[in-house]
């Protein structure tokens, strides 16, 4: 069960017609660097045009510039990241993050880290992991490019965050996933359902340990680049079923999530989670967790 | 802690660091604060603010240790927008680009390379005393470290980004 026919028919069985997209650039301000002004205005004057993406604080879309906005001095003084827009989203979900202990369970390459870093301007700590060291690197100059203070960053798999003997008050989970075609141009002709739900179940036990060390009333945000059910609403009802997690409203860009896969019925909560198909930005899942607290 | 101090003091000036803070991890430098000391276990690959690696008996610092010198009075040598891109782009820096010095303008020293907006972009040996040397067109400061450095690590790590 794979290639575009498959998936594209389940699209389409979950009410979303698919269409080629072309994932826009864009990037995020750093405001514990630079006012937002004052680097706005220093990237105009570099011929760089941006617009504001409405339903971001600090992000913007690059909508022409001659030359990559990756290789730009400011870009190397961390005034700014290259972040994709729904990606930016699932940062802004927390409440209070200053001063706060926060674990970033999947951190590389570690955007939504400097993210967090940012929010917290710098204030309280971010425990950061990620399992594989080749991609340490890759979150290590993130984190001093951008001047990152507050972070510390394991070798570790996401499911023996007890090892860190640490409660959390926020985690971040942003879960390896399928991806989804806007992101990678070959993605239909390499995933198959059995993937998909090989990624599940390893969200399902990141998710399950994520509950482990999070404080009572402590919040989780879970996100995915997926586009496939079986890794968003599906984990998230087995989540809110098994884990003594509920889901928090939120408000952001993306639409109610499905309560209804393939004809299968789920909690009717799930629809306070937020489907983003691809349109203004590539295609994404996010929503907020509370651990209730223990009677 | 001492390899710190000494590539410091290169730059004419010192940082006043609690060496209760800073931890060593093989060769690289961390300085942490109180709340990161609590939380850091043993097997950190990375923590608080990195500071710099020694290689045999060469330190070498990280961008945030030179900004952290920038903000002291120290050799510094502010530079033009053009100036400050071919910097970047591992060039040397010449007279003519030069818009400002502070501190030492003697042959062999070490000087840090700001832009117009005083923000670090590396740092340098002066290869000529500024004084004397009246010709324009020759190269003042060689190009030691500069910010293009995340670049080039990006390419050599040829990492997968995750968007």
């Amino acid at each position: 069960m794979s290639g575009k026919e498959f998936f594209v028919g389940r699209y389409e069985e979950l009410g979303w017609i698919y269409n080629e997209f072309e994932s826009k650039p864009s990037i995020r301000i750093n405001t514990m660097n630079v006012k937002k002004a004052d680097i706005v205005k220093r990237l105009e004057s570099l011929g760089i045009v941006l617009e504001k993406i409405p339903f971001l604080e600090n992000g913007y879309w690059i909508r022409k510039s001659e030359f990559s906005v990756g290789a730009t001095a400011e870009y190397l003084l961390g005034l700014y990241s290259i972040q994709e827009a729904a990606a930016q989203i699932p940062a802004t979900l927390f409440t209070g993050l200053e001063n706060k202990t926060v674990l970033d369970a999947c951190a590389s390459p570690g955007g939504k880290t400097v993210q967090l870093a940012d929010l917290m301007q710098n204030t309280g700590v971010i425990i950061a992991l990620d399992v594989k060291r080749r991609r340490l690197g890759a979150l290590s100059n993130q984190l001093e490019r951008c001047r990152v203070k507050n972070t510390i960053v394991y070798q570790m798999d996401a499911r023996e965050s007890s090892r860190l003997n640490t409660k959390f008050d926020r985690i971040l989970l942003d879960v390896p996933c399928s991806g989804n075609y806007v992101a990678d141009k070959g993605w239909f002709s390499r995933r198959t359902l059995k993937d998909v739900k090989k990624n599940a179940e390893l969200q399902r036990q990141i998710l399950a340990e994520a509950v482990q060390v999070v404080k009572d009333n402590g919040e989780i945000v879970y996100a995915t680049c997926s586009l496939e059910p079986e890794e968003n609403e599906l984990n998230i009802d087995w989540a809110i079923k098994t884990l003594n997690l509920e889901i928090e409203k939120i408000k952001c860009h993306g639409e109610k999530a499905l309560t209804n896969v393939f004809g299968r019925e789920l909690d009717s909560s799930i629809e306070n989670c937020r489907r983003i198909w691809p349109r203004q930005t590539q295609g994404f899942f996010v929503c907020k967790l509370r651990k209730q607290a223990c009677e | 802690m001492k390899p710190i101090k000494d590539f410091v003091g290169q730059f004419r000036t010192s940082i006043d660091l609690d060496e209760s803070l800073i931890v060593k991890k093989q060769n690289r430098y961390f300085l942490l604060n109180e709340d990161l000391k609590r939380h850091v276990q043993r097997d950190f690959f990375y923590a608080g603010v990195y500071l710099g690696k020694v290689k045999g008996t060469i330190f070498f610092p990280s961008f945030t240790l030179l900004a952290m010198i920038a903000e002291r009075k120290a050799n510094k040598v502010i530079v033009d927008k053009k100036t400050a891109w071919l910097f970047i782009c591992g060039r040397d820096i010449f007279k003519r680009g030069i818009l400002n010095v502070t501190g030492s303008k003697r042959k062999g020293d070490y000087t840090l390379i700001q832009n117009e907006y005083n923000e670090c972009l590396g740092f340098g040996k002066i290869l000529r005393n500024m004084r004397e040397e009246k010709d324009k067109n020759k190269v003042f400061v060689k190009n030691i470290l500069d910010i293009g450095d995340f670049l080039r690590r990006e390419k050599s790590a040829s990492f997968k980004h995750k968007i």
